[in-house]
Formats: structure tokens, C-alpha cells, sequence
């Protein structure tokens, strides 16, 4: 069994007394994609800083693809992409011009540039000025930027916030083909649909500490509250709702009563969403 | 550390100069106007003492004494015709003796001769064109000093041979094409590190010192290539070529360390600009000193520009070649080197 592709090892990280990280651990398995959840100022970035070696830790140790992330920074940063929260591309220069500018960075000679466009639904804009491209068309450039060298893994910072549903869709369409490819992904990110469509394990993070970490599955299972909602109506004409919960004895009887005994307009069975169980687990929101 | 890498980096830092209007209007259009101020300028200097005289006589002693190449001569017949002609600027300096300048003598009264000046004679001349008044006053009565002068000059006798005012702005047009390099590379820096791309490039194979290396070797380049266009045009590579070539570069290097540290305390291109302001006007002093001898003190050659400066004034006007001038070349390199380490670590502090 190959090694997985991020170690982290009691992480840690301060700026000045605020403990930013607080000596998490957790790995990721080649292949996978982990979706990293936590509200601002958790801790998410400062650990993806970390990683990508561009923040050394204060304590703790990455390895990425078993590589000590402090020590060689560069033969880990050879191969992963990054693609950041905020667009940072050269706007003064064309599409084009941004790509060959890192794949010549990365050493890479055969660089197919128009099929990397079309990857994320660039082409025949690749010639543009970055300048004049819209939010959601810089980001899909920035995708594409991180993906000019094949990299083993992908950081990707919130890569759909704030982007139209087709641009959004276009960049998740774009992350399962790297899967696909075989690469690992580390996804940040505040959209718990995009989470849990994504990612084979989330990870929740809270005041630099990592709270929870498993499957979406899983963690609905455990933390979640399965429900069935139904909306009835009273004897005066009224709609109210009323909640059962799954999963306990006295849930057949329930069941039973109020189909015997209510005019049951709509019946819908429930599941925890990440979010609820985020909160759940920290008292905070995502956003 | 790779040389493609370095390569593709100068090649965007070029592409990015070349679109930033500003910075690529003012390095071309401010190449083309110190090229045609310098030809505007005179290329020779009028050595002439224009001088303006009301006398009622004119001994032959007087005219004897006024007959000299450097001086021209206009009698006038009134005071008032003479301030006239000092206020046109047709005469630079004015005697004008009374009317009745013997009838004074004999009575026994102390004549006023009126100095008349143009507002060009600085103050330290006022005083040598006083005794100058009292000695004409001496020859008009026929009491001339029986005395003899001998001219000597120690040094180079720039009799005839004055620098012209297109040569004395040379260094300073240098001085100034490097500055806006520094400008502009300054800004190209703090635009990279506000909007990002700096990051972005650090997480990639490229390390600190190559990006660094890239950004010296553009900015140093760039600027002495202009510096040479400039140099070449106005024929201040006609002597010691090698010289002013190798006191350029080095000037390149150091206006590169001055833009790394203007880039370490910009934010964006304003704070950019004003900084950079600042170190043209500091840097920019020693070439205000050729323009107008004795206006600084010892203390400009504390200012790394001075051995630019003082190498190539002198070796264009005065023809000093390594052996009198390639020791500031010394001073040049250290401060060079020094400021662009320094300013590599500062800027590399803001990069983190």
C-alpha cells in the first residue's frame, strides 16, 4: 500500500499569542479527496499555508507524498498545484501568457494549452487579457494554472465561492477528472453541498483544532438526526408541521398515530446536514 | 536554480513594464526629451564680459586697460541709457562714473560711482566688480597702481575651454533615466506583492533567490541599456567608453537595491511615488553640484551617486580616465551591492 499523500503531524502555528493551529494531525490517502471545513479564522488557511510549505510550522511536521514539507519545500512544491482564495494572476497578460509563464516555472516543454482551456471552459478566451475576464473565468484560469504541471496533489481555497452555478460546475467537473487522474485533493471550502458531493472525508476545523474528521456519511450517522417532516392540516383549514424522529422505539407508534389520526399533506423523510452538525459540534456557523 | 525559470520571469517583467502605460510612456518619452534638452543646450559657453560704461572721458589709460578678448565694451552716454541696458540683459555689469567726476576731485568731494549689476552676478562677484570700480575710478584720474599682476592658474585652465551647460546636465539626465527604471520596477514589485502573483510564483519550483536574481538582472539590465542609448546619442561614450560602461552598470545595480527597498516600503504606486521621490531627490544632489559648483557640501559624497556622477563628469569634460576616476568605482560597487542586499532582505520580508 503506498503512502498517503499528506501526513500531518501535531501541526502547530502562532501569530504572535494567538494560537492559530493547535498541533493537529491527520492524513490523506492518494487518490482522496478531503474536503476542509471551518468558518473564517479557524485555522484553514494557516494549515494550508503549512503545507504548501510556504509557512513553516512551530511545531509538528507535513510530509507530502513522504516528503518533510520544512525541509524540502521545493521538491514538494515541484509537485502540487495551488490554487488560491483570491485571484492572483497576471492581469496585465493573457490567458496564454499566465500558463506558459508557471509551466515554464515547472519546467514543463509539452504543455497543450488549448486543451487545457477547454478543460475548464476557457477556449478561445485563452488570448484575452486576464484583465478583462469575469470572476467565475479567472478562477477556472487559476484551475488551470495549478493543473499545467499534473500535479500529484491539488490545494484548492474556496475554488466555486461566489462564481455562477455554470462556472462553479464547470470547476467541480474538473476536480473528479483530477481524481480521476489519480491526484489527491485538498479542498477548503464553505459550501457544505459542494462537501458533500466531493469529498470521500471532510474534516471539520475550529479555533485551530481539528473537530471532527470522517466521511460525510459517517458523520451524519453519528452526529445527525434523521427526521421525518410532515405537513398537516388542522380541523380549521390551518398547515402546521410536525417532526419525528427516526431511529427510536416509540418511532413506529408515532408513525402510526399520525398516519391514523392527521391529515398528512406532504411527507419528507430529513437528514443532518453538514452544516447542522458543524454547528453542532462547535456552536458556530460556516459562514 | 533554474535559467529558463529566470529567463521566462525577465520575459514577464517586460511584458508588464511594456503594459503599464505610465511607466512605459515616461521611460520613452523622458529618453527622447534628455536626448533633445541635451542638444537644445548650448554646447559651448560665451565667455564674454558684457560691460556697460558712462564716463565723461576716456583716457587712453582706461581704454588700455578695458582692451581684453573676455571684455566687450559699450560706452553710453547717460546712466539712465545704461540701466536701460542691464535691465535688457544687453550688459551684465554697469559703471557709471558722474558728469562732473573731475569737477568732485578738484573741489575735493568723494565722488559716487553707480555699480550697476544683471541679476546673474551672484554675490560673491559684487565685491570683485567694487575694487574693479575703484580701480577704473584710479585710471580715469591717471593715478593707476603702480603695480604689476601676474595671472597664474593651478590646474586646468578651463580659460576658453569652459564646460557647456549640455555636458554639466549629462550625469544628471543619467542619474535620472536609472531613477525612473527604479520607479518603474519598484512599482512592478509592490503591483506583484499587492495583488498576489508573488505568492503564487513561490509555490512552485522557483525559490527566493531565483526570483530575486530574476528581478536584479531585469532592473539592472533595463536600466543600463537605456543608460547606454542615452550615453551613445549624446557622445558620452567618445572617451574612456569602458569606464562610463562598467559606472553605469554599477549604477544600474544600485538603483535596483534603491527600487527593492522602495518596493519594501510602498503599498501601492502612490506610496511608491512618494518614496521614490524622495530617494530621486537625495540620489539626484550630487549632479545638482556639477550644475552649480559649490552648492553642496563634503557631505554629498556620502551619497552612492556622487562616484557615478563625479566618474562620468569627469571623464567627458576634463578627460580622466581610470587612473584618476576608476577608484570611485570602488565606493560605487560597495554601496551597490550593499543596498541591493539590503533591499533584498527587507523585500523578502514583505514577500512572507
Amino acid at each position: 500500500m503506498s503512502e498517503p499523500a499528506i501526513v500531518a503531524e501535531h501541526l502547530t502555528y502562532r501569530y504572535g499569542d494567538l494560537l492559530a493551529v493547535d498541533h493537529i494531525s491527520f492524513t490523506v490517502e492518494r487518490g482522496e479527496i478531503l474536503g476542509f471545513l471551518g468558518p473564517n479564522g479557524a485555522g484553514k488557511s494557516t494549515t494550508v499555508k503549512m503545507l504548501t510549505g510556504q509557512l513553516r510550522p512551530a511545531s509538528g511536521r507535513a510530509l507530502l507524498l513522504g516528503i518533510d514539507v520544512a525541509r524540502s519545500p521545493k521538491r514538494v512544491q515541484a509537485r502540487i498545484g495551488v490554487c488560491f482564495e483570491q485571484p492572483n494572476l497576471y492581469e496585465e497578460l493573457s490567458g496564454i501568457d499566465n500558463l506558459h509563464l508557471f509551466a515554464r516555472l515547472f519546467n514543463v516543454r509539452d504543455l497543450d494549452v488549448d486543451a487545457l482551456l477547454r478543460r475548464v471552459g476557457l477556449d478561445g478566451r485563452g488570448r484575452d487579457l486576464v484583465g478583462r475576464y469575469s470572476k467565475g473565468m479567472k478562477q477556472r484560469l487559476m484551475i488551470a494554472r495549478a493543473l499545467v504541471h499534473r500535479p500529484d496533489i491539488l490545494f484548492l481555497d474556496e475554488p466555486t465561492e461566489g462564481l455562477d452555478p455554470t462556472s462553479a460546475e464547470a470547476i467541480r467537473r474538473v476536480i473528479l477528472e483530477e481524481q480521476q487522474r489519480g491526484a489527491t485533493i485538498f479542498l477548503t471550502t464553505h459550501d457544505m453541498y459542494e462537501a458533500d458531493r466531493l469529498c470521500q472525508r471532510v474534516a471539520f476545523i475550529n479555533n485551530g483544532k481539528i473537530v471532527a474528521l470522517d466521511t460525510p456519511y459517517n458523520l451524519k450517522q453519528q452526529y445527525g438526526k434523521r427526521m421525518v417532516r410532515a405537513e398537516l392540516m388542522g380541523p380549521d383549514g390551518a398547515i402546521y408541521t410536525r417532526e419525528i424522529v427516526l431511529d427510536r422505539p416509540e418511532t413506529p407508534a408515532e408513525m402510526a398515530d399520525l398516519l391514523a389520526h392527521e391529515r398528512v399533506m406532504t411527507l419528507h423523510t430529513e437528514e443532518a446536514t453538514l452544516e447542522d452538525i458543524f454547528i453542532r459540534l462547535t456552536g458556530r456557523s460556516l459562514v | 536554480m533554474s535559467v529558463a525559470a529566470i529567463w521566462a520571469l525577465i520575459q514577464k517583467d517586460a511584458r508588464l513594464y511594456a503594459a503599464n502605460r505610465l511607466f512605459a510612456l515616461v521611460t520613452v518619452l523622458g529618453l527622447v526629451a534628455y536626448i533633445v534638452i541635451y542638444f537644445l543646450l548650448p554646447a559651448t559657453v560665451d565667455e564674454t564680459l558684457h560691460l556697460g560704461v558712462v564716463t565723461p572721458t576716456l583716457p587712453s589709460a582706461l581704454a588700455e586697460a578695458l582692451t581684453d578678448d573676455a571684455v566687450q565694451v559699450t560706452y553710453f552716454d547717460t546712466a539712465d541709457q545704461l540701466r536701460a541696458a542691464v535691465a535688457a540683459g544687453d550688459v551684465t555689469v554697469g559703471f557709471a562714473f558722474p558728469p562732473d567726476l573731475y569737477d568732485q576731485i578738484r573741489q575735493g568731494q568723494q565722488p559716487t560711482v553707480e555699480l550697476l549689476l544683471a541679476p546673474e552676478v551672484t554675490p560673491d562677484l559684487v565685491t570683485v566688480y567694487e575694487a574693479v570700480g575703484r580701480e577704473l575710478s584710479f585710471a580715469l584720474i591717471g593715478q593707476a597702481l603702480p603695480v604689476t599682476i601676474s595671472e597664474v592658474v593651478l590646474g586646468t585652465d578651463l580659460a576658453g575651454a569652459q564646460i557647456a551647460p549640455r555636458q554639466r546636465m549629462l550625469p544628471l539626465f543619467a542619474v535620472l533615466v536609472l531613477m525612473v527604471e527604479c520607479l518603474g520596477l519598484a512599482s512592478l514589485i509592490a503591483a506583484e506583492v499587492e495583488q498576489g502573483t508573488i505568492r503564487a510564483l513561490l509555490v512552485t519550483p522557483l525559490t527566493m533567490r531565483g526570483l530575486f536574481v530574476a528581478k536584479s538582472l531585469f532592473g539592472s539590465l533595463f536600466a543600463f541599456g537605456q543608460a547606454v542609448v542615452l550615453m551613445a546619442i549624446t557622445g558620452g561614450l567618445a572617451h574612456a567608453a569602458l569606464l562610463n560602461l562598467t559606472a553605469l552598470l554599477l549604477g544600474s545595480v544600485l538603483m535596483t537595491g534603491v527600487a527593492f527597498l522602495i518596493a519594501a516600503l510602498g503599498r501601492d504606486l502612490m506610496s511608491v511615488m512618494g518614496w521614490g521621490m524622495l530617494a530621486l531627490l537625495i540620489l539626484a544632489l550630487p549632479s545638482f553640484n556639477i550644475l552649480v559648483p559649490g552648492l553642496a557640501a563634503e557631505w554629498v559624497q556620502l551619497i552612492p551617486t556622487h562616484y557615478l556622477v563625479d566618474t562620468i563628469y569627469r571623464s567627458l569634460n576634463f578627460g580622466a580616465g581610470w587612473s584618476e576616476v576608476g577608484v570611485n568605482l570602488a565606493p560605487l560597487a560597495g554601496s551597490a551591492l550593499l543596498l541591493l542586499a539590503l533591499g533584498m532582505v527587507i523585500l523578502q520580508r514583505r514577500f512572507a
